[in-house]
């Protein structure tokens, strides 16, 4: 197929994604924080932001609930908050519907005129909860309706690969928020004795967490859909280091870095099928580093580098798609690229 | 009750159902089915039609509107009909002229330029069109197909005579209103179509597939891979892009997907690099290819020019071909007929006047009120001057322009377009029409049966532009042996 397309759709499974990973956090984020003073809030958010890459986007302005509630949820301005991210998909899948089905058309379609026809603000100050989840039920309707009604051609391949890569990415950065909070919660003076000390939610591995942790790490597997699966798994106890390891580690469980990445694998060799693929090796390195990782390894080192590092990883693995599947140059101007 | 065609009024005009005795043979079936139809009947087959646009996204972009709306092409529930004899007619003439058309182009850009020569057509005139384009000079079509795909623009006087109004040469565009237009009539009215023996459509995708590997460079092996290129999803013709790519199962490509390399045309695929032989272009020459034309564009593919000089690749419309679409070139084409064919034209030009002769300027200048007067590089209805129509103030704006630039305009007489019953909110009322059949040259020339006719929808007007608030019929074209009463 066209390179173009095919890249098109793969942006259409990120943006999608993007948009409702985005919605999980901000959820989780703004929930945690209710009870929080105003300092730890706006550390909180500060981290939040700079987990999503956003910071610098963000600008000068101060960082309060209200602004940075309307920043990632419907700036137009702000390429990450969740309504650009939609309308980005859209655009994406509009100049793809040849190749879709009309069903994934409309359903990406109707979520993006209906963001557009209500008014965001006022339910953001007034219910973000109901607001937050009928924007994740819809994109999760976008992914059924996808997959009910697609031949898996490569197209769909395409997408589907997209999409988990960027949910392999974001549920490192939704850990990674609740690690920002912990830290924002120890204060300045722990992180000042630097990186070894580690954040105390995380230093009490293996020991369980105490009742406001507890609460805290609920929140965290509630917005990875993992709550019930956990509880099933380990029953009563909630310990840090445990939830760490189902959202990276667990491979049944459709969030779980490792899921996607085995998910990603298995479309990335339908559509490499019989070719020599760079990317293919590298995310199978990516998925056997993290699959024997001994996760009670990671507390004594920094968690957060550990996430950065994951993240680094599947970025290359898609930067490397695109070149092998999305940009071919003739021989002769890649030559003229490389030199020029 | 009285029928839907009971207030019926020719006033005066040619009109392709009623003449004087009642109505035309070929029309008797249809017209009889209608008759039989209660308006609540008519409503449901409108509502059916509606739904059946709406749904398959037919829809043209109108420009200078707010936000580039999409827009359905109405589409009346009243066919056009034509019968057998008369659409061999138009038929051999419409192939006579687009015959006529690829020699002229072909023997302009790499011939010997024999009907300048021969002084049929002055040099400076066609050096003076807007679509003259010397960067075409050497560029081989196989075949001579360099009207490959023609839509020509014709309208029937007030005796019924089809003339040739436009020949558009370039990018025609229109055919998938024709298919979808038949798709839907046949679920509209299924039984009144079934009655009449029509000839069919549907199989425009494969003949223009055919052609388009006909002209494939002789480089290109037994398997040419043609392409669609499209300017994008913002064109007001994408949805037809679209239809067409679909149509011929072949590839809807944008101007970034394709990548020229040691003069051979290739498109980026997930497979990598494919070889593409043939371009069925929907983009103007002028965006073309950045190197040649306007260095701006980002629509075009650097270096196409060169790789299609150099054989490698065939560019469908051949590039150049707008200047036989200059309207004062068009007032030649009867000639180049004669000229290349050695015939007589079977379809007349509406007459035309060419105002850098003194006495025709003159003449024109003086009964401006009651003629036509268009600029010579555009079309779709714009910019033109219709005299008995106009104010005074307008006639004398076109004087001064006339006067300022005489190559620029062409002045034309009246034509009375025949005139169709059309259904405007629930009742029949006549409407001006006109009839674009598409041909598709390959080795040969072949017009598919019928086109795209289209309505001029407000009361009196003579324009029947999509783009100036046209509709269209669907439009049948009898098979032989049919006389429009079920051939029983």
């Amino acid at each position: 197929m066209l390179a173009r397309l095919a890249e098109n759709l793969f942006w259409a499974g990120r943006y999608v994604e993007r948009a409702e990973d985005t919605t999980r956090m901000v959820d989780v984020t703004y929930h945690t924080l209710l009870e929080a003073s105003p300092d730890v809030a706006a550390q909180t958010w500060e981290q939040l932001l700079e987990v999503l890459h956003l910071r610098g986007a963000y600008g000068p302005d101060p960082v309060d609930v209200a602004t940075v509630l309307r920043f990632l949820v419907l700036d137009p301005g702000n390429p990450g908050s969740i309504t650009a991210c939609i309308a980005r998909a859209r655009e994406n899948v509009r100049s793809v519907r040849e190749l879709v089905s009309s069903e994934l058309w409309e359903a990406i379609n109707d979520l993006h005129l209906a963001l557009g026809s209500r008014d965001l603000g006022e339910e953001l100050d007034d219910q973000p909860f109901s607001l937050f989840r009928s924007i994740r039920r819809d994109c999760m309707t976008i992914y059924g309706v996808a997959s009910e009604t697609n031949p898996r051609d490569e197209g769909f391949r395409f997408m589907a690969l997209g999409r988990l890569l960027e949910r392999a990415e974001m549920t490192c950065r939704l850990i990674d928020v609740r690690y920002g909070q912990l830290e924002a919660l120890a204060g300045p003076s722990q992180r000042l004795l630097g990186a070894h000390a580690g954040p105390p939610g995380l230093a009490r591995a293996g020991q369980g967490a105490d009742r406001a942790d507890f609460h805290h790490w609920i929140t965290v597997l509630k917005s990875a859909s993992a709550f019930e699966a956990y509880r099933r798994r380990y029953r009563a106890s909630m310990d840090p280091a445990d939830v760490v390891e189902f959202l990276l580690l667990e491979p049944d469980l459709p969030r779980s870095v490792l899921f996607c990445l085995t998910g990603a694998m298995r479309q990335l060799e339908a559509l490499s099928a019989g070719r020599a693929s760079r990317a293919t090796r590298l995310l199978g390195r990516t998925t056997a580093s993290l699959q024997y990782r001994d996760v009670s390894d990671l507390f004594d080192e920094d968690l957060h580098t550990f996430l950065d590092g994951v993240q680094d990883q599947v970025a290359e693995v898609a930067e490397t798609v695109a070149d092998e599947f999305f940009r071919h140059h003739p021989s002769g101007m890649m030559h003229a690229i490389a030199t020029g | 009750m009285g029928d839907l065609f009971d207030d019926y009024d020719r006033e005066g005009f040619f009109d392709e159902v009623f003449a004087d005795p009642g109505v035309r043979t070929h029309y008797q079936g249809v017209v009889e089915r209608l008759r039989r139809l209660s308006p609540t009947d008519l409503e449901r087959r409108e509502r059916i039609r509606d739904g059946i646009f709406r749904s398959a996204g037919i829809t043209f972009t109108v420009y200078g509107e707010d936000a580039g709306i999409e827009r359905t092409f109405p589409m009346d529930l009243l066919p056009r009909i034509i019968p057998a004899q008369e659409w061999e007619v138009v038929e051999r003439g419409v192939a006579q002229r687009v015959t006529a058309l690829n020699r002229f182009l072909e023997d302009l850009y790499v011939g010997e330029q024999a009907a300048i020569h021969d002084g049929v057509v002055p040099r400076w005139l066609i050096h003076t069109a807007e679509g003259f384009r010397r960067e075409a000079f050497g560029i081989p079509v196989p075949h001579g197909a360099r009207c490959l795909v023609s839509g020509v623009d014709l309208v029937r006087d007030h005796e019924g005579t089809y003339r040739v109004l436009e020949d558009n040469l370039r990018n025609p565009s229109g055919i998938s209103y024709v298919l979808e237009n038949r798709a839907a009539m046949t679920r509209v009215l299924p039984v009144a179509f079934a009655e009449q023996h029509v000839q069919p459509v549907d199989h425009y995708g494969p003949m223009l597939l055919r052609a388009l590997r006909e002209v494939a460079p002789p480089a290109a092996g037994e398997h040419p891979v043609a392409v669609v290129l499209t300017p994008g999803v913002y064109n007001s013709a994408y949805f037809e892009h679209a239809f067409l790519a679909r149509q011929m199962g072949v590839e809807l490509v944008e101007g970034r997907d394709l990548v020229v390399d040691e003069h051979v045309v290739h498109m980026r695929t997930t497979r990598g690099l494919q070889r593409v032989d043939v371009i069925y272009r929907r983009i103007d020459d002028d965006f073309l290819d950045p190197v040649v034309f306007r260095p701006d564009s980002t629509l075009g593919v650097p270096g196409l020019l060169s790789a299609a000089r150099a054989g490698n690749v065939t560019i469908v419309n051949a590039v150049g071909n707008g200047v036989a679409d200059d309207k004062a070139v068009y007032a030649f084409v009867p000639d180049l007929i004669r000229f290349y064919l050695g015939e007589e034209p079977i379809l007349p030009n509406v007459d035309t006047y060419l105002l850098w002769e003194d006495e025709q300027r003159e003449h024109v200048l003086d009964r401006l009120d009651e003629l036509v007067v268009k600029p010579v590089a555009e079309s779709g209805g714009y910019g033109m001057l219709i005299g008995p129509a106009a104010s005074g103030e307008e006639i004398e704006v076109f004087r001064d322009r006339v006067r300022a630039d005489p190559r620029g305009y062409i002045a034309q007489e009246v034509v009375a377009l025949s005139r169709h019953p059309t259904l405007i909110d629930g009742r029949v009322e006549g409407r001006h029409i006109d009839l674009r059949p598409f041909a598709i040259a390959g080795e040969s020339v072949e017009v598919l049966p019928g086109g795209l006719t289209r309505v001029a929808l407000r009361r009196g007007s003579l324009v029947v532009n999509s783009s100036q608030g046209g509709g269209s019929k669907d439009t049948w074209v009898l098979e032989d042996d049919a006389d429009g009463t079920g051939g029983r």
